[in-house]
């Protein structure tokens, strides 16, 4: 069988090497049919939670360590008129990722060749720390304290699959590519401005909004946590140099001013 | 004893000051190796990160221990200040210069008081407490808030203590024993501890 063009960019490895992966979310498409989230469950093997009815076909009601895209329902009334609208909730995996800023145990979370933010259970040491590190409040512990997310199927992407969730859903609302394409797709569609083109160094997934952000429940302008931007850009260095510059001050005063010596006579 | 040693520490406060250096050394270098990636090699010599961490908790609680222990030691003198120390913080010690004589002390100086009040016991209050949010906290602003100011804490332990260490061995030759042996010379008290010399009745 012959291979496409794209097909061969891809196994040749240049393809990846040189583009970002990305998911383009079209929220304005998505008619809240839950394909991907199932779709994500069955690639992932993820069991189904035990929910409760809550008067909405929105299930569960957050993400939960099995749980890693879920389309989130919001019912908006504007003018005495109904509005229900759906978008795909999961990791955004950004580029200047807070969470693996934060994480102690290297390779717990890791990058993949396209892009994705994974993880490795075997590596985890459940500190949760990611938690802190997260602006978009994503990722969960499952009950053996390790870290559970959506890892953009990196596991289909190393073999030139698309995600599951992208490969399943039937309307056009998630789009997998590469990156900068699906935001030239998405201006092209009449969209002016892309969530995550430039937020967090750029996030691997992107978003088509005809409303605000926070309308969908993301933040407006996206950003790693005050206190983890301080502690990455000022507190991690200082803490070397403040022990340097501790040991360094100590020598700089034994071989200037020097030690108090024993006064003459005196037996110290 | 030799009639020109003074005891200086008591047995219980040698062996309660080694018990928090040890966890101390056990907690900043598991700390450095979580800390930075380059550094991730350190926490190899614990058995791994998820053994380096469990260790890391469990020195924790030690030094938790060991700071509430020192309390009954050095709590009582540090926080009363007199007119000496106040010169004596005016001259810094007399350590920047070679004339400069130190003002009579007691039996901590000056800057023995501002370590212990300033690094052991609040920095300490504050690295043991955070150090326990983030043991037990599940949500993501008490985590936040204490990775901050666990970190924060670290920097002033890692700044601090190595000019403790300085102060007490090469900068004050004889002073190290006190951590030792017990004792110190007489000549030693009269030059840095010129008021304690008077209170013990030595001079």
């Amino acid at each position: 069988m012959a291979l496409s063009e794209t097909e061969k960019r891809r196994l040749s490895g240049v393809d990846i090497q040189t583009r970002k992966k990305g998911v383009l979310v079209r929220p304005d498409l998505c008619i809240g049919c839950r394909g991907c989230q199932t779709a994500c469950k069955e690639w992932n093997k993820l069991p189904g939670d035990r929910t409760v009815n809550r008067g909405t076909y929105e299930n569960p009601p957050d993400l939960t360590p099995n749980l890693y895209n879920k389309i989130r329902f919001v019912e908006v009334e504007e003018g005495g008129h109904l509005r229900w609208l759906f978008i795909s909730q999961r990791c955004m995996h950004c580029t200047e990722a807070g969470c693996m800023k934060v994480c102690p145990a290297p390779g717990a979370l890791y990058r993949t060749p396209e892009g994705a933010v994974a993880f490795n259970k075997k590596k985890c040491i459940g500190c949760r720390f990611c938690l802190a590190g997260c602006p978009f409040n994503i990722p969960r512990y499952d009950a053996e304290e390790k870290i559970s997310k959506c890892h953009l199927c990196a596991d289909r992407l190393a073999f030139g699959l698309e995600p599951a969730c992208t490969k399943t859903c039937p309307t056009g609302a998630l789009t997998f590519g590469d990156r900068d394409e699906l935001i030239q797709m998405a201006k092209a569609s009449g969209f002016e401005a892309v969530y995550g083109e430039k937020d967090l160094g750029g996030l691997g997934v992107l978003y088509a909004f005809k409303e605000f952000p926070s309308f969908y429940g993301l933040p407006d302008s996206p950003g790693l946590p005050a206190s983890v931007a301080f502690w990455k850009s000022i507190l991690k260095p200082l803490a070397l140099i403040g022990l340097g510059g501790a040991v360094a001050a100590a020598a700089a005063h034994y071989i200037t001013v020097g030690p108090k010596e024993p006064e003459e006579g005196g037996e110290e | 004893m030799r009639h020109d040693l003074v005891q200086r520490t008591t047995g219980w406060e040698r062996f309660n000051h080694w018990l928090l250096a040890l966890s101390f050394i056990v907690l900043v270098l598991t700390g450095f190796g979580f800390l930075y990636n380059s550094l991730n090699w350190l926490n190899t010599i614990f058995g791994g990160n998820q053994l380096a961490k469990e260790i890391h908790k469990w020195a924790g609680v030690v030094f938790t221990l060991s700071v509430l222990f020192t309390l009954g030691s050095y709590l009582g003198d540090s926080i009363r200040f007199t007119k000496e120390d106040y010169q004596w913080l005016s001259s810094l010690g007399g350590y920047l210069s070679k004339t400069t004589t130190e003002p009579p002390q007691g039996r901590l100086n000056a800057g023995q008081k501002l370590y212990y009040l300033l690094v052991v016991v609040l920095t300490g209050a504050v690295i043991i407490i955070t150090g326990f949010i983030l043991w037990f906290a599940q949500s993501t602003g008490w985590l936040r808030f204490g990775h901050f100011l666990h970190n924060l804490a670290f920097v002033v332990f890692v700044t601090t203590v190595p000019l403790h260490i300085y102060l007490s061995t090469a900068a004050n030759p004889g002073t190290f024993r006190a951590m030792t042996r017990g004792t110190v010379t007489r000549a030693w008290v009269k030059r840095h501890h010129r008021k304690w010399a008077k209170e013990i009745g030595i001079e």
